[in-house]
């Protein structure tokens, strides 16, 4: 019988550092994982405004007046286009070797928040 | 006391914030702060400030021998960061005069700062890190062009710390099936050998779920490793080998 292992292992993630390139990837894996949950939701709205037309007025009035579903929708978009632009840089790094080293890594992983972030503004001003 | 020695202007005392843990007396790991003196006029390393703790905690415990990075032996994970503490200048990582040391990441404690590698020498071990012939032996030695030999510059460096899997979250949540970055690297090592006669049964071995493309690109390895080696180069490496070899 194998004696269970009782010692203490130091795993608390709050004490250990991240390089920003594990912050990229952990966002990677975060936002795919929000996007994914939230999809049956986005399929089910997209369902309503494809009903009829006055389905779909509805929908759009309460797009209007609703904080609550700009804010869900822009969170999505925002969660989605870093998937979409991390998922980008995962495959051109595999493709052709790039951001293989530190420095190379770590700029894409800048490229990638900044072009997150010029979405996310672009966003901001198109939903609100 | 080594301090003694030290004209009084010329110290400062800093805090190290050590993990404990004695097996035999807690039944949790905690971490105790030391106070240490430490001479202002010149740079020392981690590991001689640990020395002035031990002076104090003689119970405190870490591995080191060689104390000039070359055997691998006290890698610890420095202020959140791994690496060894004896190429570590402590100016580097002093922060707000405060240290804070605990045991390499995600493997079981043996004591204070030493932890059991077992797991990391298991996988190491699964890469066959040695030549492999199956040509008889020729007369004097097996040959290699200059060119090839470059082909092993970055990857025989590798002193086996494991402060590069140990920094890896793919090897802290499958130790058992990611052979995480020092053995990886050792693989390409060997798989890159122009010497070494064994590469599709290397490659062979890889090519399941987990042994290699648990690698998720996240370069913890890189940017610990005190040798400034860089296992995310070899794993793309061998993917590529596995890639081209499927076409061929």
């Amino acid at each position: 019988m194998i004696e269970k292992d009782n010692r203490p292992v130091n795993l608390n993630l709050l004490t250990i550092s991240l390089p920003i390139i594990g912050v990229s990837s952990i966002l990677h894996r975060i936002s795919g994982l929000a996007v994914f949950f939230s999809f049956p939701l986005v399929v089910w709205l997209f369902s309503i405004s494809l009903k009829s037309e006055e389905s779909f007025s509805a929908l759009a009035n309460l797009y209007q007046t609703s904080l609550i579903l700009k804010a869900m929708t822009y969170l999505f978009l925002v969660g989605f286009s870093y998937h979409l632009l991390a998922g980008f840089k995962k495959l051109v790094s595999d493709a052709f070797g790039v951001g293989e080293t530190l420095q190379s890594g770590r700029m894409l992983s800048w490229i990638v928040f900044g072009a997150t972030f010029i979405v996310a503004m672009l966003f901001l001003f198109l939903i609100f | 006391m080594s301090a003694a020695v030290i004209p009084v202007e010329q110290i400062k005392t800093i805090t190290m914030s050590i993990y404990r843990y004695d097996p035999t007396v807690d039944k949790k790991p905690y971490m105790q702060d030391v106070i240490v003196e430490i001479p202002t006029d010149k740079d020392i390393m981690v590991l001689d400030a640990l020395h002035l703790a031990k002076e104090q905690e003689p119970s405190l415990s870490y591995r080191r021998s060689c104390r000039e990075g070359v055997c691998g032996s006290d890698g610890m994970n420095i202020n959140g960061k791994n690496g060894l503490a004896c190429v570590t200048p402590l100016s580097e990582v002093l922060k707000r005069d405060k240290i804070t040391l605990r045991p390499m990441p995600g493997l079981p404690v043996v004591r204070d700062l030493i932890v059991d590698m077992k797991q990391f020498f298991d996988q190491l071990e699964k890469v066959k890190p040695y030549l492999i012939t199956k040509s008889d032996a020729p007369d004097i030695e097996r040959k290699q062009t200059p060119e090839d030999r470059d082909g092993l510059d970055g990857l025989y460096e590798c002193i086996l710390c494991g402060c590069c899997s140990t920094s890896c979250p793919s090897f802290w949540w499958n130790p058992d099936k990611f052979l995480g970055p020092a053995a990886l690297l050792q693989s390409w090592r060997f798989i890159n050998d122009s010497r070494d006669e064994a590469t599709e049964e290397r490659l062979d071995d890889l090519e399941d779920a987990f042994s290699l493309y648990r690698c998720h690109g996240i370069m913890n390895c890189v940017s610990v490793c005190p040798k400034g080696l860089n296992p995310t180069e070899a794993i793309s490496n061998i993917r590529n080998k596995l890639l081209t070899r499927k076409k061929a």
